[in-house]
């Protein structure tokens, strides 16, 4: 550049600066997002018990009193994938919040003004949310063996994959609404309304398949559910093979007569996910 | 090659504007300011001190006009300018969770600098501010003097060729705003960076190298603070009676001077105050309370050239620049700007 080859008295001793890479922002943004994490406790420590308080308590209050559910599976096993989808989902909305906590404290001033492009920061923020999430639905695998589920490192690898999934669609969705909104009361407010029923109509607390028409229609209509259910079949796999007949219907979605095998499934999610993810992005670039 | 004046100023402005509908908030103003300069910008609230800065971070795209930071044009190279500058909010920006080292790091990376250079460039800043002892605690523990010197030093991090501070005391404290300005000046000398500041304080203008005075968005005055009450000339007399309507008229016929009613005094200025004051008690009939003779001060030179005092504040810029923004006519240079300013104190 013409402007270095002068040289200029007052800035002898300048040291360059060059436009970050977008992996470099990235990075930098998603440590933040983690580091942030591990320095509030109250958070982590509610984020990592409250599901593993729900369990124990659902699983074990209604699992006695409801018993098998089909196909061998029992309703504390059901349970066991639903709140790992709980406490990923739940943690991964809230860290899409961060981008509120950064405006109100000012910080998100500091990203903005910065010679970054905002597709790098949201991306960091995502995989920040995600790894977070993550994290928080991992702590449940060692509740597993007390409701008699067998977990293999398969499984786990497979659930991983599929968690990570989730986590990344809900921080996304986390991002758009904390994108548009000013103050963390309006994003509580929007997250209850909104995600309050995403989650009870998921398939979490209980199966789909069997429940009044009104309520089965809208829980089809929640691109959750077909996220819930591969994550159920791959956590629930040992289990069902030992009874191959009837389990399918207890962890898979039935539409229109036909149960989803996994792979399909994960195509109407690839494509929810595919959606949400632009959003985010969009409704971030877009945020004053 | 730049041309030779590219040496002299760090900071070009040519003709710039900004309307917001059919108010104009800076009306094309014109100014240069020398490397190694401190400038000031001074105004009183709504005179579009904010405004100017933020269309000079790029934050705010000018209606007409253009400025040139470090030989880069603020409008053709919004990513080379953001490089080249270091800003200071009225608002604090950092996080707070974060300890001020690792605000200094976060600010190292997503600037680009070397990784080999962030550490050891931290540690220098931190110890410029006098916050080396300070340096790994977090950011929530900190005073609102100590937090506004961590942005101060955030903002040399990347050594930028110039350095934005936007009305950097207001909420300070007495002494934090002395010390700010001590740090200021040392800065100044050890990181030879141009300073660019926005203040509505007379006192904080007069330690500016120079200073221009803006009002209703226009660039009324630009010299230094000794110039500019040079400019006035004579000795400003200030009396006070019981019945100050009576003095005022009293003076205005008998000296046919027009006096100004300042803090329950009037004022006016004369060229010999040590000989006039005489001539006062001797032809007035009103008793005179009080009576003081002053050099032309800051806060005289603003009187003298608007017709008004600089704190008959109107509603603040900043407010008004929220709402725009609120409503939509913000702007975003390309995909990595926007208009991020918030003016609430």
């Amino acid at each position: 550049m013409a402007v270095e080859s002068i040289p200029r008295a007052l800035d002898q001793g300048r040291p360059r600066t060059r436009q970050p890479s977008e992996l470099r922002v990235i990075k930098v943004v998603w440590q933040r997002e983690v580091l942030t994490y591990t320095r509030d406790r109250p958070r982590m420590i509610s984020g990592l018990f409250m599901p593993l308080v729900m369990m124990l308590i659902l699983g074990e209050g209604l699992g006695n009193s409801i018993g098998e559910l089909g196909g061998g599976i029992n309703y504390r096993q059901f349970i066991f994938p639903g709140m790992v989808a709980q406490a990923v989902l739940m943690n991964s909305v809230f860290t899409g919040a961060s981008i509120i906590w950064d405006k109100q404290f000012g910080f998100l001033r500091e990203i903005l003004v910065a010679p970054i492009s905002r597709t790098s920061i949201v991306v960091g923020k995502l995989l920040g949310g995600t790894s977070i999430a993550l994290l928080q639905g991992s702590i449940i695998f060692l509740a597993a063996p007390i409701l008699g589920v067998e977990l293999t490192p398969l499984i786990v690898l497979k659930m991983w994959a599929l968690m990570a999934v989730l986590a990344l669609a809900m921080t996304s969705l986390g991002i758009a609404l904390a994108s548009r909104l000013a103050t963390q009361e309006s994003f509580q407010m929007v997250t209850q309304l909104t995600i309050m029923p995403t989650m009870f109509l998921s398939g979490i607390m209980f199966p789909v398949n069997n429940i009044p028409a009104w309520l089965e229609v809208l829980a089809k209509l929640n691109p959750v559910t077909y996220l819930v259910a591969p994550l159920r079949s791959a956590a629930l796999s040992n289990e069902i093979a030992a009874n191959a007949t009837g389990a399918n219907l207890v962890t898979n979605v039935k539409v229109f007569g036909h149960v989803l095998t996994t792979a399909e499934s994960l195509a109407i999610v690839a494509a929810f996910v595919v959606f949400i993810l632009l959003f985010a992005v969009q409704s971030f670039r877009n945020q004053g | 090659m730049m041309q030779s004046e590219d040496q002299q100023y760090a900071i070009e402005v040519l003709t710039l504007t900004k309307r917001f509908g059919d108010f104009t908030a800076v009306d094309g103003v014109s100014f240069e300011v020398r490397r190694g300069e401190i400038f000031g910008f001074l105004g009183p609230n709504g005179a579009g001190k904010t405004t100017t800065i933020s269309m000079l971070c790029t934050l705010l795209r000018p209606t007409s006009g253009t400025a040139r930071i470090g030989g880069h044009d603020i409008i053709q190279e919004p990513a080379a300018v953001r490089r080249e500058i270091g800003i200071v909010f009225q608002d604090t920006t950092l996080d707070e969770r974060l300890t001020a080292r690792e605000n200094l790091h976060f600010h190292g990376e997503i600037y680009g600098m070397a990784r080999s250079e962030i550490a050891a460039r931290a540690a220098t800043i931190l110890e410029r501010v006098g916050l080396t002892d300070r340096a790994d605690d977090q950011v929530l523990t900190f005073s609102g003097g100590m937090k506004r010197r961590l942005e101060i030093a955030r903002g040399l991090m990347h050594s930028p060729a110039a350095l934005f501070l936007d009305e950097p005391t207001v909420g300070l404290d007495p002494q934090s705003r002395r010390g700010l300005w001590g740090y200021a000046q040392s800065l100044r000398d050890s990181e030879g960076v141009t300073i660019f500041l926005t203040t509505h304080y007379m006192d904080e203008a007069e330690a500016c190298d120079r200073i221009a005075i803006i009002d209703h968005g226009k660039i009324i005055a630009l010299d230094t603070p000794s110039g500019l009450k040079g400019r006035l000339g004579g000795d400003v007399i200030s009396v006070s009676a019981a019945d100050n309507q009576r003095l005022a008229a009293e003076i205005r016929e008998r000296f046919e001077i027009e006096p100004q009613t300042e803090n329950d005094a009037l004022t006016f200025r004369v060229d010999r105050g040590d000989q006039f004051v005489p001539l006062l008690f001797s032809r007035l009939e009103t008793p005179i309370q009080t009576v003081s003779i002053r050099r032309p001060t800051l806060d005289d030179v603003f009187v003298a050239l608007t017709g008004h005092q600089i704190r008959d504040a109107a509603p603040s810029e900043g407010e008004r620049l929220i709402s725009m923004m609120r409503s939509g006519r913000g702007f975003g240079p390309g995909r990595m700007g926007g208009p991020a300013m918030r003016g609430r104190r």
